[in-house]
């Protein structure tokens, strides 16, 4: 067993699991945070992303022992209390939830995106959310949702 | 009635899934709870020799190891019940479950599936569909004639059910085929194909007594709950089920599997268990995957382009046994023979058994596929008559009043606006480099009329709760009822809370399926907000002395006809009930009438002929291929949708723009491949591609809005499937211009696509 302090949503967690656990499972069960989903276990669907020093991590092929010391922010980092990010609103406002399974995925890749391209073109949006799948949506309005989160974070 | 401006449309459950604070099936944990892991046949067709659970039990951890002996012993499904909860004597597709284990947790249970020891002795595979239904073919179900059937389907041997939809007789469809002037054969074949909704499924189950909850991913929650009542042989009201939030569906997750295997291994280990599906799973068991097909067709044209007979050979495969499948034939059946005026009209439809996992109702079964073979081969027929193939559309599509292919005559309907405005939007007739090209489809889709409850209640203070038996799949069609019951009431869509998915408080609804919530449970919170808003005039009649037939219900007020001043607040209303007869109303109204036929002359008749409020669709798609890789990229897609009435426009262009990225899929990369040992060979995201936003097209929707009668709230129809139908078709229709001949296998795969490139020596593609 593995003993690890873990800074999530800038709060830290003393932890205790084997060093061979996934930081998805370690944030779903010891964190006891659920936003961040498993979809395939296999890096291919994009709903456990997380930000890692603000970097999108697909977290179940991450290691939760080499998050130590770094800062790892969920889904449930992103609202300021009750006022939720751009982001999150504008999926709300123009119809980018539907079975919302990708969504905390697909939020966080878009954050990512936004954080080192705040002004990106339609293409880039496409590309940089191009590793989150969504089966409800058809792209078309998470599309839009990002576009105007944008400029709303300008 | 005051109409809700629905651009404002914020969902109910939103917040939830934006803020990571929404819980689905995974993300439940409960006191005590075991870990549960499925044992697999893994080989398609075995006669069992011997399952031994001994060692697998012997493994410390291990709380219970269920078998075909440790739950009553009875075959189950709708129609033709041909299956056990678990394998008896014979596995017949790969995912069959021979065991169940419960344990302290995932690594344990893991081992113990594994211990399970399973002798067999290997059967011969049946998985063409051909070959299925040749004489001497080996046998799915050798016990076939044994199983109690509900209704009148024609079987034998290795076909689970069988229609046919006649127009005229057999005889007149031979003869006027004989007599036509061009006559166009061909067969369409299209591989089986997957719903994949990101959440993989689960279930936690825990008894308390003699009542279980189950909580589950399912799309139908009385449907899993009859599932469980069935097999596990429980009244309805011990088996509670309630599903949390929903991760997608698409059909996947319809019908009843697991419950009661998870419920089962609860009872006997007496602790709560979870079984959540890996990705894997969730491709090779769930039980529910788009069927295969076989399509022959034979059309014969008048020399005016006007179509004079069709007849039609279908094979549908079922898989390994009959879930919801055993009315898809004659589904097929219409798809193929399509929305069109046709005098003579013939097909035979079979469900045929394989050894492979079993088929179900996939968003829309049968349609994309048949709609897909039906499309293609119209185009074929145009090129034939040496007409344009919208032209050809023009002339033959059915509109108000005409008859169509069962002998329906329909009432107001809207394909030829559906035709126009999507040729229109995507500037059909445009000079194109040669390796482009814009196709178009045709598509239709019934309605589904049926029983389903709701209550809807206003408490001492105002706020509303709508209780409903509908199930929200991510579609927004349970999110949209609370607008339905605050224009009722004149109230704000936010003053309602909706208690949905959960089978211990709220009435019967046929669940996330046949795109019918709207349509029906729609209609029952209209009716039962109707019974409050009269009581809200009788209480505000009282007060302001007027009379109930004067009161208006407008911006959370009741006020007097012409005299708005004159009002009082529903929250004050709503207190003053509190205090006496409360405020409670249920709505379960007769459902629409389905239409009858006079003389309809189908064999195997399924119910699904007449169509009941149909919805018609045309999609026209602009296409890139890559010639040197048979690339295609769908480049923009302009779609047309008469679904009736639409109520919330923000909801209605999601499930259009979801359903064409499905139908891409579909047509160009989703399909099962099947190895010679009859198991899947792409069981994964990275083999089975699934479009992704890079992929994704421009999607332009417009909707011919037709109040329609005998449908849904206000002349609503359905719409979550409709989008899924035409997509394929009008991609294959793009693709057949540029490459000069039809692909006619689906998916069709670059390297189809590549092949049939290189079969003509002379690609001079046509523009659309």
């Amino acid at each position: 067993m593995h003993h690890m302090n873990l800074d999530v949503n800038g709060m830290s967690y003393p932890i205790t699991a084997d060093a061979s656990r996934n930081l998805l499972s370690v944030l779903r069960n010891e964190v006891g945070l659920t936003g961040t989903k498993e979809g395939c276990d296999d890096c291919e669907c994009g709903a456990c992303m997380v930000l890692l020093d603000g970097q999108p991590v697909n977290s179940c092929s991450y290691l939760a022992a080499q998050a130590e010391g770094r800062a790892v922010t969920t889904i449930e980092g992103l609202a300021d209390g009750d006022d939720l990010h751009p982001l999150q609103a504008k999926m709300l406002e123009l119809g980018g939830v539907q079975c919302g399974f990708c969504t905390p995925g697909m939020i966080m890749s878009a954050k990512a995106l936004l954080d080192r391209n705040p002004e990106p073109s339609e293409e880039e949006i496409r590309i940089g959310l191009s590793g989150n799948l969504c089966r409800c949506t058809g792209y078309a309005k998470i599309l839009a949702a990002v576009g105007e989160a944008a400029v709303e974070i300008r | 009635m005051a109409i809700t401006d629905t651009p404002r449309f914020v969902r109910a459950d939103g917040p939830d899934k934006v803020t990571g604070s929404g819980r689905y099936v995974a993300d439940l944990t409960l006191t005590g709870m075991l870990t549960a892991k499925l044992r697999y046949a893994g080989i398609a067709h075995a006669r069992i020799i011997k399952i031994d659970v001994s060692a697998a039990k012997a493994i410390p951890g291990v709380f219970s190891v269920l078998t075909a002996d440790d739950v009553p012993d009875l075959r189950y499904s709708p129609v033709v019940p041909d299956r056990h909860l678990f394998a008896k004597d014979t596995v017949r597709f790969e995912g069959e479950v021979i065991a169940a284990v419960a344990a302290i947790n995932a690594e344990v249970a893991q081992q113990a599936a594994d211990a399970v020891v399973f002798e067999y002795e290997e059967l011969p595979i049946v998985a063409d569909l051909e070959a299925a239904l040749a004489p001497g073919a080996p046998l799915v179900h050798e016990d076939w004639e044994s199983y109690d059937v509900t209704g009148d389907t024609p079987r034998d041997r290795n076909v689970a059910t069988f229609s046919s939809i006649t127009k005229g007789t057999k005889e007149g469809v031979d003869a006027a085929l004989a007599a036509a002037d061009i006559v166009v054969k061909q067969r369409y074949v299209a591989d089986g194909s997957h719903a994949a909704p990101i959440e993989p499924r689960g279930v936690v189950a825990q008894w308390e007594g003699n009542k279980v909850t189950i909580w589950t991913s399912t799309q139908v929650p009385f449907d899993a709950r009859n599932g469980v009542c069935e097999t596990l042989q429980m009244p309805s009201n011990r088996v509670r089920i309630i599903v949390p939030h929903l991760g997608g569906g698409f059909g996947g997750k319809c019908g009843f599997h697991f419950e009661a295997h998870i419920a089962a291994l609860a009872k006997a280990s007496k602790r709560p268990v979870k079984l959540v599906f890996s990705r894997e799973e969730e491709f090779l068991a769930p039980d529910r995957r788009r069927e295969s097909m076989i399509i022959d067709l034979e059309t014969g044209l008048n020399a005016d382009g006007t179509i004079a007979a069709r007849r039609g050979w279908v094979a549908v495969e079922n898989g390994a046994y009959t879930a919801d499948s055993a009315f898809f034939p004659q589904l097929a059946a219409m798809h193929v023979a399509g929305p069109y005026k046709i005098p003579f009209v013939h097909i035979d439809s079979s469900l045929v058994y394989t050894n492979h996992q079993p088929s179900g109702s996939v968003r829309a079964p049968t349609a994309p596929q048949g709609c897909w073979a039906c499309e293609t081969h119209t185009d074929e027929l145009a090129k034939a008559v040496g007409m344009d193939s919208v032209a050809f559309r023009k002339l033959n599509a059915i509109d108000t009043g005409d008859e169509g292919v069962v002998g329906q005559v329909y009432g107001e309907i809207g394909l030829q606006q559906c035709l126009d405005t999507a040729t229109e939007m995507a500037g059909y007739g445009q000079d194109l480099p040669d390796d482009e090209a814009i196709g178009v489809a045709l598509g239709w889709w019934p309605s589904f009329p049926g029983a389903s409850g709701a209550f809807v209640r206003l408490d001492a203070d105002g706020a509303g709760q709508i209780v409903t038996g509908a199930q929200e799949c991510g579609t927004g069609a349970v999110m949209t009822l609370r607008q339905l019951a605050a224009d009722e009431l004149g109230m704000d869509p936010e003053d309602f809370e909706i208690i949905y998915q959960d089978t211990g408080v709220a009435p019967y609804d046929t669940g996330a399926t046949g795109s019918q919530t709207l349509l029906n449970n729609g209609r029952a919170v209209v009716a039962a907000s109707e019974q409050i808003a009269e009581q809200l005039k009788d209480h505000a009649a009282n007060m302001l002395e007027a009379a109930a037939g004067d009161i208006v219900l407008a911006n959370g007020t009741a006020h007097v006809a012409g005299s708005p001043d004159k009002s009082v607040s529903i929250a004050e209303l709503a207190e003053v009930a509190a205090g006496g007869q409360m405020l409670i109303g249920k709505g379960s109204p007769v459902p629409p009438e389905y239409p009858e036929i006079p003389g309809m002359n189908c064999v195997g008749d399924q119910g699904v002929a007449a169509w009941a409020a149909p919805q018609f669709s045309c999609h026209a798609v602009r296409v890139r291929l890559d010639r040197d890789t048979g690339v295609a990229r769908v480049l923009a897609i302009a779609c047309a949708h008469d679904s009736g009435t639409i109520i919330n426009e923000i909801a209605a262009h999601g499930q259009v723009e979801g359903g064409v990225l499905m139908g891409i899929g579909q047509a160009l990369t989703e399909g099962t491949v099947y190895g010679e040992d009859g198991r899947q060979q792409n069981p994964a995201l990275l083999e089975y591609k699934l479009q992704t936003f890079a992929d994704a097209p421009p999607i332009s929707t417009a909707f011919i809005q037709i109040a329609t009668a005998e449908a849904g709230p206000r002349g609503a129809k359905g719409l979550a499937e409709a989008p899924n139908v035409p997509t394929a078709a009008a991609i294959s229709n793009a693709l057949a211009k540029i490459v000069g001949q039809p692909i006619r296998q689906l998916p069709m795969t670059a390297e189809r696509v590549w092949e049939a490139t290189l079969s003509i020596a002379d690609d001079s593609g046509e523009t659309a």
